[in-house]
């Protein structure tokens, strides 16, 4: 049993119509909060455009790491950063506008021409549907092994750097009193929990 | 063509859930007694009085648990699809998805090791 095609456009339709308002909210709407919330929106988006695609993996993959982890990093740096500051006026502000709107309209209209001049394929071979995941799994675990096992060296690698650059020590100090300074956010991590032990 | 099956029932799944926290805001709206400022306007009306406001920094261990967590949830995704594949694959499939989760448990054990883990 199959969505019909009719649920299709409509799914479609509703998909889109989220991304676009929620992308332009990402960018517009002045308070930051609302802006990684509405991201998250945005990537739910795009995993249900994956799921119309019979890509259940990849959509699977978008809401497990760029909904539950990277969002989540993103809202914890907002959570980091002090109170809003009271930014003041950049000067030129206008110029820079009108530059940035038309290198961003300039990737638009190229994106659109690239859309409409390219020959996009007729379907292929048939769509195996569920059945992708299992062949990921195949490939994943034959011919694609050592990849596969050098991606946890990676994430091992990740994980020390990260450790490794958040228990930094502060070599900052106060100009006036001379004891270490907390300044950035980094620095903070030299709290009794992430120094070593001895 | 949309080829993937039983994504019917996860529509209907979607729409109801989406529709519980909206008609929940909507009958609070609708339902509750207007009037009487002060004490009503508060967060908890019976418990503590906030002090100050929401927009505080917070610790940047907090940071620490995201960034494991981050390293971890990448490791899911590769291990969902040898889950799905597991009766196909056999033994020796096994022991590669052994290896993989044992190289990342010595990720672990260093979080753990450098105390990142830990809550004092």
């Amino acid at each position: 049993m199959t969505i019909a095609s009719t649920t299709q456009l409509i799914c479609f339709a509703a998909l889109s119509i989220t991304l676009v308002v929620g992308a332009f909210g990402v960018v517009l709407l002045p308070n930051i909060v609302y802006s990684a919330f509405l991201l998250a929106g945005v990537f739910l988006s795009v995993s249900g455009l994956y799921l119309l695609l019979n890509a259940s993996f990849v959509a699977a993959a978008q809401i497990l790491v760029y909904v539950g982890a990277v969002n989540v990093l993103i809202l914890f740096a907002i959570m980091l950063v002090n109170k809003r500051e009271d930014l003041s006026a950049i000067p030129g502000l206008a110029l820079r506008r009108v530059l940035s709107a038309a290198v961003c309209g300039g990737l638009f209209l190229l994106l659109v021409r690239v859309a409409f001049t390219t020959p996009w394929a007729l379907p292929g071979p048939a769509s195996i549907g569920e059945e992708a995941t299992a062949r990921i799994g195949e490939h994943l675990f034959s011919d694609y092994l050592l990849p596969f096992e050098l991606a946890s060296v990676l994430l091992l690698m990740a994980m020390i750097g990260a450790i490794v650059l958040a228990r930094r020590d502060v070599y900052t100090s106060d100009v006036i009193t001379g004891e270490p300074a907390d300044q950035g956010l980094i620095e903070k991590a030299r709290t009794p929990l992430l120094t070593s032990k001895p | 063509m949309f080829a993937l099956s039983g994504y019917d029932a996860f529509l209907g799944f979607l729409l109801i859930s989406a529709a519980v926290p909206i008609l929940a805001l909507v009958a609070n709206k609708l339902l509750s007694p207007k009037s009487r400022a002060g004490e009503r306007q508060l967060t908890y009306e019976s418990g503590m009085e906030p002090i100050g406001g929401a927009w505080i920094q917070f610790n940047i261990r907090y940071y620490m648990f995201a960034l494991v967590f981050v390293i971890f949830d990448v490791e899911t995704v590769f291990l969902y699809p040898w889950a799905v594949a597991f009766h196909r694959l056999g033994l020796l499939a096994f022991i590669e998805a052994l290896i993989f989760i044992t190289i990342l448990v010595v990720a672990l054990a260093y979080a753990w090791r450098k105390g990142a883990l830990e809550w004092s």
